[in-house]
This record gives C-alpha cells, structure tokens and sequence, in this order.
C-alpha cells in the first residue's frame, strides 16, 4: 500500500502531469495521446511518458480503439491519501521499531 | 477500508519494562518523541520534538485511560484539530510480551485537513524521527 501513496505523490509532484490529469478531469469524453501532445504542444513521446506515470498511480485509465490509445481519468486514488492510512501505519511500524531498539539498547546497558 | 490502524509486536521484554517506555515521560522522550506526559486520567500532554530549522510537529491530546497494562490518549497533530485515539495495550506471552497498538479516527482527517498534515509531517516530523534516531545511534557508539 505505501508504493502505491508513494506512486501517487510522485505522480502529482509534477505540474505538467497535474496539468495533464485535470485537462482529462474537465474532458467530456476521453482524450487520445495525439490530442494530449496538441493541447500541450509536447511530444508524443513526452506525453506517453507522463501517461505511463499517472496510469501506474491509477489517476490515468487507458483504452484502446483501433490504433488510437484514449486517456481518461480516473480520481478515485486521490480519495486516498486523505485518508492517511497509509502513512500512518508506516509511522507506527517505525516507532515500534525504535521502542524495540530501545528495549534492546537498555537490556545490553 | 478500515478506519482504525492496528500493529501487534511480540517484545522479549518484561511487561513492567514496556509498560514504563510508553508511560514515562524520560523514556517515551528517548525512543519516540520529547514528551510532556503523566500517564494520568485528564492529564493534557504534549508530545514535541527538539526545533531545527524547519519546525518539528506538536501532538497533544488527553490521558483518557491509564491502567497498568492499557494506556488511552486522544491525538491530536499540530493546528488540525481533528482528534484520533490512540490506544496501547500489554499482555503477558510466556516469557515475552505482546503490545496491541490501535490508532483510531484517521477517517476524520479529511481534505484541507489532509494538506496541512502532509505539510507538518512533511517539513517536521520526518526530521524529527530521523534526527532521534541518528542522535540514538550515536549515544550508543559512544558508549
């Protein structure tokens, strides 16, 4: 689970892939990666790259017609990291940790 | 998704021994964080760490059960004002003993809520635990 909030930080630390995922959320209907590299005057390949980033945080549905690769969005995992499960269940493995290397520490002493 | 984070750990300590890590302040300040604590019933605590140049977060919150072997606080992080539990419990295992963790209410963080806790811990209370650790470590290669 802490890959997958680690994934999703990493996918919204960048602007254009901010950018990017909103451009989807307000979309009407699903965007194809030639209307994506238009809309933000990038490289195909540039926005494959930031599409392959978000699709593994599952902020990026893809589906393919034909020869074209559609995009939409999909803000589900967003719901997530507010509810800070995640960070709190590493948080008390590390300090459980610490309580053991302390209980160690005053044993050895 | 369950709302409460529950964490078991078998210690190869006495019960009496784990009991007092997590209910004096001297040593909860030792391996967790600088704290201002009575494991009292109504007593106000603060947990805080040493500032560096960034800050460091404040947990506070209110002794609500404190009987040899369970300890109750309410937790609170920092200006959010969003109240979870916090709830440690000993039992006896043979020789060893096993400490039930249960941390409660984190439903009730939500959305601003959520970035201003990001924000704290982001800039804070990583540093803190890291700088606790390090400083741990070298108290003991001093030794």
């Amino acid at each position: 689970m802490q890959d997958n909030i680690t994934k999703l930080f990493k996918a919204i630390a960048d602007p254009t892939r901010r950018d990017i995922f909103h451009a989807l959320v307000i979309a009407t209907s699903a965007l194809s990666i030639t209307q994506i590299s238009n809309q933000f005057s990038m490289t195909r390949q540039g926005v494959t790259k930031h599409i392959k980033i978000l699709n593994d945080a599952g902020l990026v549905k893809m589906n393919d017609q034909g020869r074209n690769r559609f995009c939409y969005a999909n803000p589900k995992p967003l719901k997530e990291i507010n509810k800070w499960m995640q960070f709190y269940s590493q948080f008390w493995d590390e300090s459980l940790d610490n309580l053991d290397n302390y209980l160690n520490t005053k044993k050895d002493a | 998704m369950n709302k409460t984070i529950t964490k078991e750990k078998v210690f190869n300590h006495p019960i009496e021994q784990i009991w007092n890590a997590i209910t004096k302040a001297e040593e909860i300040s030792t391996w967790f964080i600088q704290a201002d604590f009575k494991a009292e019933v109504g007593f106000n605590y603060t947990f805080k760490s040493e500032p560096n140049e960034k800050g460091c977060t404040t947990i506070s919150g209110t002794v609500k059960e404190a009987n040899p072997y369970k300890l109750v606080y309410t937790w609170v992080v920092a200006d959010t004002k969003v109240e979870t539990t916090v709830t440690w419990k000993l039992e006896t295992q043979g020789n060893s003993t096993k400490l039930i963790l249960e941390h409660s209410g984190i439903e009730n963080y939500t959305g601003e809520t959520a970035i201003v806790m990001f924000e704290s811990f982001n800039g804070g209370w990583d540093n803190c635990i890291n700088g606790l650790t390090t400083f741990l470590k070298e108290v003991v290669n001093a030794r």
